[in-house]
């Protein structure tokens, strides 16, 4: 997962309009056209669509899940490798047929033909032909395949991208309908599929239709957190249970600023901060009307903090002048001792990353904590997963059976068989055990290492990094900490298509700029608020809710 | 009238198109992969500007998208940002213009005046090369120098001597692109001026000094006016881009000073066009800027013509 989010720290600028998007998985644009159907999904059709769940017994985890309210749990955590896995899928799951898939891959190309595929293709028993293409430019490749109405057997669509790619458009034109195969106890036919929780399936799905195949799901789905140098500042004295609200958090500024030796206390943190000051992700429901967050005083009480934060003198200079690409570097260095970021980046390469940089590196997370210290704190849920598989529409049954057999192999468990042929390939060829952990060999770098059949279907995501089981343990304690913290915004987990003039008002360029001066220190709260007032009138703010309201809100509710 | 009958006289006959053809057979040859490039990668790609009057889908495509006419430059004439990144590009061409110009011209004098070879080179040299750097590359090492946590900043708060905010001051803005701009490229920009130096008689300087003029008068009555084309075309030239100013140089920067100090056209079609889907917006900014832009130089040109200079192409 580590490797999806890399492709966002190139340049600065561009950074913060794919995070931006990437922030409101709910809400995807269509690119208008003449048909303007929402795509929505209705509560009841969902669900005799929605395949049953049957989670996987195989492997008992090291550090168990913890489940939190509706489809909300903590990833079970791992600390070894299983010696000996176990097969979960008997036979071969292919008939011999021909597929091609595409897969956006953020890293080197692997061969074409090399050995990783050729025991791949052995082992499900179909001729799959992979062919990754640059993950950095995914979102332009791919319009041009479904302009053409050339899509491959078997496609990734990032649902970050969901606007790029109309998904909600060629759902039913160019991509096939699984709802036959899969809906209900259909899906029991394919034992590691039906271990996806059911989170994951809304996803991709249309229409009152299942159509993406999910990988890496998750029930423990956030955007971010606010991170910190946990072996900084316990060798200060100072503990994350220590913050409880916002007052704290500054008071922590003025505690580890020191300009002269280069260090401040902070780096971005408003992205994933903003709500703990109780305004809404996205959307809020008062008293049966929708208002928008820019509306809430929450939102505005927000901003206020952070505009005072930017002004205090301890913030980074760098993050103040925009520099997101090299956060990550001024937090290893220990520049910067606090930082907003997504949780994918609590893993193994962030603690080979930062130990090489200080051998006691330790990151750590706040709690959810209410800005006022009194409220309920809470973190607001994203969809289970962004990573997405859809199959050609022209597929013919069997073929999709076939595909969908494959599918289950590829999702097989943690630990399994199956899983470790999937991402480590052949033992003695692209891996060896060293201390009882797949190691990659040179040729298994080069073919097997570079993610390509997860990201057409894998099992639920799990804590493991192997050789580093603090990390593990420190994610998964901080995960079962804030599990019943874990809330649904409204519309959460449904796909609504919109037409260009709301999906620009959505966007708020211009108000979204404002806020960015604002939280930098550049433009004081009531520039925002101006803004705010411009985007309402001007900008289709309002026509915006209006929209939202009839085509949505009143259409589907609040989808929980 | 008679004199311009005397220079239609004087012109020598047509020639008949085919012996002109295979008289200049190898020329024309020679110019076919430039024109097929022109063609394929300036030309081809002008049919996008349709979508600047369509509502663009990308998924249908440019064929099948609805055609709203002139919709889209309605909504962006009504847009208050457009014209706030309007004046924003206007009032950075007019700084550039005014503090950038004339850089490479007196650079290229001054270092026709080395005498030294070996020097000249190691010169010349030295300042190409930040021109091969990209913005990317430039803006990190302003950043690392003069910005808040950068060398200057550092050394002026361990000597308590508050910090200087260079790098996210939007007042200073204007000065700061172009102090990175005459950094970058103003090394670069006098390869043209020297190949315009090399080319003076050195028998006029003789001539001169002979006759007793100074240093100075020599650079006032000969090397300025043997200039003064390539300067007028070279004017011509930054006036029909006077609307383009850069983009990854604000693009980078945007943050640090704030959109309304750093959006330029470019910039606005970016991010009000192409990063929120919006590409039909985006595209009729851009056909906007173009048309502006073709006046611009047409505009210039003339005013060349009117000086009696060549400007693009001799009348």
């Amino acid at each position: 997962m580590s490797t999806a989010l890399n492709r966002r720290t190139f340049v600065s600028a561009a950074v913060s309009i794919a995070g931006a998007t990437a922030m409101t998985p709910l809400l995807s644009a269509c690119g208008g056209g003449s048909q303007h159907k929402t795509g929505a999904n209705t509560a009841q059709g969902l669900k005799s669509a929605l395949p049953a769940y049957v989670p996987s017994t195989n492997l008992k985890a090291d550090i168990p899940s913890v489940a939190g309210g509706p489809d909300a749990a903590t990833d079970p955590g791992f600390l070894s490798y299983p010696a000996s896995p176990v097969a979960t899928v008997s036979g071969v799951p292919g008939k011999g047929g021909s597929y091609t898939a595409v897969t956006p891959l953020w890293g080197t190309v692997p061969p074409v033909g090399n050995s990783f595929y050729q025991a791949m293709n052995k082992a499900l028993g179909v001729n799959l032909t992979i062919k990754p293409a640059d993950g950095n430019n995914y979102n332009t490749i791919i319009p041009t395949m479904t302009a053409a109405k050339k899509l491959p057997d078997w496609i990734q669509l990032p649902s970050w991208w969901d606007s790029n790619f109309n998904v909600g458009e060629l759902a039913g034109t160019q991509l096939a309908d699984l709802t036959p195969y899969l809906s209900g106890d259909n899906i029991k036919k394919y034992p590691n599929l039906a271990a996806i929780p059911t989170a994951a399936w809304r996803v991709g799905a249309w229409d009152d239709k299942i159509y993406g195949i999910p990988s890496f799901s998750t029930g423990f789905a956030i955007a971010g957190t606010t991170f910190y140098r946990r072996d900084i500042l316990e060798s200060r004295g100072i503990t994350a249970d220590q913050v409880t609200s916002a007052a704290d958090l500054m008071s922590l500024g003025k505690e580890l600023t020191n300009a002269k030796s280069g260090v401040w206390a902070f780096d971005d943190v408003w992205t994933y901060l903003f709500t703990f000051f109780g305004a809404p992700l996205n959307w809020k429901v008062d008293n049966g009307k929708l208002v928008y967050k820019y509306e809430t005083p929450e939102f505005l009480e927000a901003l206020d903090w952070h505009y005072r934060l930017a002004n205090s003198g301890y913030m980074h200079p760098d993050a103040l002048a925009g520099d997101f690409a090299n956060a990550a570097t001024r937090f290893y260095a220990g520049k910067v001792l606090i930082s907003g970021g997504g949780t994918g980046g609590w893993n193994l390469s962030d603690y080979q990353s930062g130990t090489a940089a200080n051998k006691n590196y330790r990151r750590g997370s706040f709690n959810a904590f209410a800005a006022d210290g009194k409220s309920t704190p809470q973190f607001y849920m994203g969809a289970s997963t962004s990573i997405l598989s859809y199959l050609n529409a022209n597929l013919k049954p069997d073929q999709i059976e076939e595909l969908l057999s494959v599918a289950n192999y590829l999702a097989a468990p943690y630990g399994s068989a199956e899983y470790t042929m999937v991402n480590f390939g052949v033992e003695g060829v692209h891996h060896t055990r060293q201390n009882g952990v797949p190691t990659f060999t040179d040729e298994g770098k080069k073919d097997a290492q570079p993610t390509t059949y997860a990201f057409l279907a894998s099992s639920p995501s799990v804590i493991s990094n192997p050789g580093a089981d603090i990390v593990t343990k420190d994610y998964a304690a901080w995960q079962a900490a804030n599990v019943k913290n874990l809330v649904k915004p409204p519309f959460w987990g449904m796909n609504i298509t919109m037409p260009q003039e709301m999906a620009t008002a959505n966007a708020a360029q211009a108000v979204e700029d404002t806020i960015k001066d604002c939280y930098h220190g550049k433009k004081k709260v009531s520039d925002v608020q101006a803004a705010i007032a411009t985007w309402k009138t001007n900008g289709g703010g309002d026509r915006f809710t209006q929209w939202m309201t009839t085509n949505v809100l009143d259409k589907y509710g609040t989808g929980q | 009238m008679s004199t311009a009958r005397a220079e239609t006289a004087r012109r020598p006959p047509r020639l008949n198109w085919r012996i002109r053809l295979r008289r200049d057979k190898s020329l024309l040859l020679m110019t076919v992969p430039a024109v097929v490039l022109l063609l394929a990668f300036n030309y081809l790609p002008l049919f996008g500007l349709a979508t600047a009057f369509q509502d663009y889908d990308p998924l249908v495509g440019v064929w099948h998208s609805d055609w709203v006419g002139f919709d889209q430059f309605r909504q962006l004439f009504a847009d208050p940002l457009f014209w706030e990144s309007m004046k924003n590009t206007l009032y950075l061409s007019f700084v550039q213009l005014i503090l950038f110009f004339p850089i490479p011209i007196a650079l290229a004098i001054l270092l026709n005046s080395v005498l030294s070879e070996r020097l000249r080179n190691f010169i010349q040299s030295v300042v190409y090369l930040p021109h091969f750097f990209s913005w990317v590359l430039t803006i990190t090492i302003f950043q690392q120098m003069l910005g808040g946590a950068g060398a200057l900043n550092l050394f002026l708060r361990q000597h308590n001597m508050g910090v200087w905010d260079i790098m996210t001051n939007p007042h200073t803005f204007a000065l700061l692109v172009t102090g990175q701009a005459v950094w970058k490229e103003a090394g670069w920009g006098i390869i043209v001026f020297l190949a315009a130096l090399a080319g003076i008689n050195n028998e006029l300087y003789e001539a001169a000094a002979a006759d007793g003029a100074g240093r100075f008068r020599r650079m006032w009555h000969i090397t300025l006016p043997s200039l003064r084309g390539v300067v007028v075309l070279m004017l011509v030239l930054r006036l029909g881009n006077a609307l383009s100013v850069g983009f990854e140089q604000f693009l980078i920067q945007r943050v640090a000073v704030g959109h309304d100090s750093a959006d330029v056209l470019d910039t606005f079609s970016f991010y009000y066009g192409i990063a929120t889907g919006n590409y039909s917006y985006g595209a009729a900014a851009g056909l906007f800027k173009s048309v502006i832009s073709l006046l611009l130089i047409w505009g210039a040109n003339r005013l060349a013509h009117a000086f009696g200079e060549d400007g693009l192409y001799r009348k």
